[in-house]
């Protein structure tokens, strides 16, 4: 087994999205209290929001609890996004993650009231989508393809740890691996994810001219 | 886990953006990456990936009325906020120079006896109506959980949530739970009792320094803050605050702000975390 190994990203992924201008002005208008800006943000992305939160949990009433407080928390936090640090698409899906697994938890903890759960939430990440530019280019077919292509034991363990927002260890008890065995499998996972990610950038673009081109700045 | 070394999060790097590593874990590579000099892009490079794991789902319509809700509430938010002069941001942030981590859930997971779908079905019917009191019952449906905690002995707190945890259970008192305003980790319950009386404690708290305080303030319906008490807060984290002959209506704005000392007649601070108290 190979350890991951981090490489820097090409140059054309590193940079900014190509509409990092208009999405930094999006968020510019959220956090000025531009009800405008929030109805765009939400007729862009409502639909991933959804299919997130309906992924996660599983259950329609939930998923709409959820998007509500994950597009009115950005209302309340739009100052926070950092233009730098990935796409607002990625922040957002991220708080809608959060809150999904959170509003999971607490229906699990209300069955398990007699068994006195106390499950910690672990926190959760708003890392940066360092790839708008993919973003831009890969549809969620390719994506889709990408996820099918890892090993199914890979593809597991990212689903329940994403998806499910199990920890390594309850992922360990509920597959019955080892818990080395899963923390490698998600190592494995993410990374070959992201090579296969890269990849595809790479083709994408090199059948766009526009892609090639921003590829040589 | 403290004294994480720079190798050790590197390894936990793949179970840390995922949050799946366990909490103690996750605290210490935070604390790590806020301190550590040294870059470590294994974490964006892998956190990167995550979006894309979402992005793999085919898009779900969401119902029309959804939206017009969140709409709404942030118009009622919006109106709330200008009621008591707090600006909205004027700026992004551009440069962040450290590792964007938001805060762990609020509070442990509480038992939660309300069914969701009675809180779902009066949002669905009142889809305009101002935001503080969606938000409240939602948040009701919390307290109403930790009260229940409280009477059947599961995790019954201890030390100064005492008093708090105590009031929940009394009848006609009305909570609020209290939630970070931004991404600290800052959260704490408020009940405002019959007589006026109000106990509201708060964890996660930066220290206070100087003539520094914390300051709780009450917006009813409609109506301009009124300061309740200040505390100040030491090394714990926690503050608490215990006042009577608050004013009340029948929904309430509370809010905690840092404020340079107790003198202030008005918000100045930051908001640290806020609540809605509704009949």
């Amino acid at each position: 087994m190979r350890d991951l190994e981090v490489v820097p990203l090409p140059m054309v992924i590193s940079q900014a999205p190509s509409d990092d201008h208009s999405e930094a002005e999006l968020m510019r208008q959220v956090a000025a209290g531009e009800i405008g800006g929030l109805e765009t943000l939400y007729d862009r992305y409502h639909a991933i929001a959804y299919a997130l939160a309906l992924r996660i949990t599983t259950e329609t009433g939930l998923a709409e609890d959820v998007v509500q407080d994950s597009f009115l928390g950005v209302w309340r936090n739009a100052s926070r996004y950092a233009v730098d640090k990935g796409s607002v698409r990625g922040w957002l899906l991220a708080i809608v993650r959060h809150r999904a697994i959170d509003a999971v938890r607490r229906q699990r903890a209300s069955v398990a009231i007699g068994d006195g759960a106390d499950e910690a939430v672990p926190a959760a990440l708003t890392l940066p989508d360092i790839w708008p530019e993919v973003a831009g280019r890969l549809d969620a077919e390719q994506i889709r393809r990408a996820m099918s292509a890892l090993p199914p034991a890979q593809r597991d363990v990212l689903e329940l740890a994403y998806f499910d927002g199990l920890t390594q260890r309850e992922i360990a008890e509920r597959t019955h691996a080892p818990l080395g065995t899963v923390k490698s499998r998600i190592r494995l996972g993410l990374a070959s994810l992201r090579d296969q990610l890269v990849g595809l950038n790479e083709v994408t673009m090199a059948a766009s001219p526009s892609g090639s081109k921003k590829g040589m700045a | 886990m403290a004294g994480m070394t720079c190798d050790r999060v590197r390894e936990c790097a793949p179970g840390f953006v995922l949050g799946a590593l366990e909490t103690d874990e996750m605290i210490a590579v935070q604390d790590h990456l806020d301190s550590c000099p040294k870059a470590h892009p294994e974490v964006n490079e892998l956190g990167g990936v995550l979006p894309y794991l979402a992005a793999s789902l085919e898009p779900v319509e969401s119902p029309a009325w959804l939206r017009q809700s969140v709409i709404e509430a942030a118009r009622s938010d919006l109106a709330s906020r200008r009621l008591i002069g707090e600006p909205f941001a004027r700026r992004l942030v551009d440069t962040p120079s450290e590792h964007h981590v938001a805060a762990p859930v609020a509070a442990a997971a509480p038992a939660r006896v309300i069914s969701l779908n009675a809180v779902r079905a009066s949002r669905r019917r009142r889809a305009a109506v101002w935001f503080g009191r969606a938000a409240a019952a939602a948040l009701i449906v919390v307290v109403a959980g930790y009260a229940v905690v409280v009477q059947t002995g599961v995790g019954k707190p201890q030390g100064t949530d005492e008093i708090i945890w105590n009031a929940l259970g009394q009848p006609n008192a009305r909570p609020a739970v209290l939630v970070a305003f931004d991404h600290s980790n800052a959260g704490g319950l408020a009940v405002l009792m019959p007589s006026g009386n109000i106990v509201v404690t708060v964890h996660n708290l930066q220290p206070t320094k100087g003539d520094e305080v914390y300051m709780v303030w009450l917006t009813p319906d409609n109506g301009l803050p009124s300061k309740v008490g200040s505390f100040t807060v030491d090394d714990s984290g926690v503050g608490d605050l215990n006042v009577d002959r608050v004013p009340t209506s029948e929904s309430l704005w509370i809010f905690v702000c840092k404020e340079p000392n107790s003198n202030v007649t008005k918000p100045t601070g930051p908001t640290i975390v806020s609540g809605t108290i509704s009949l």
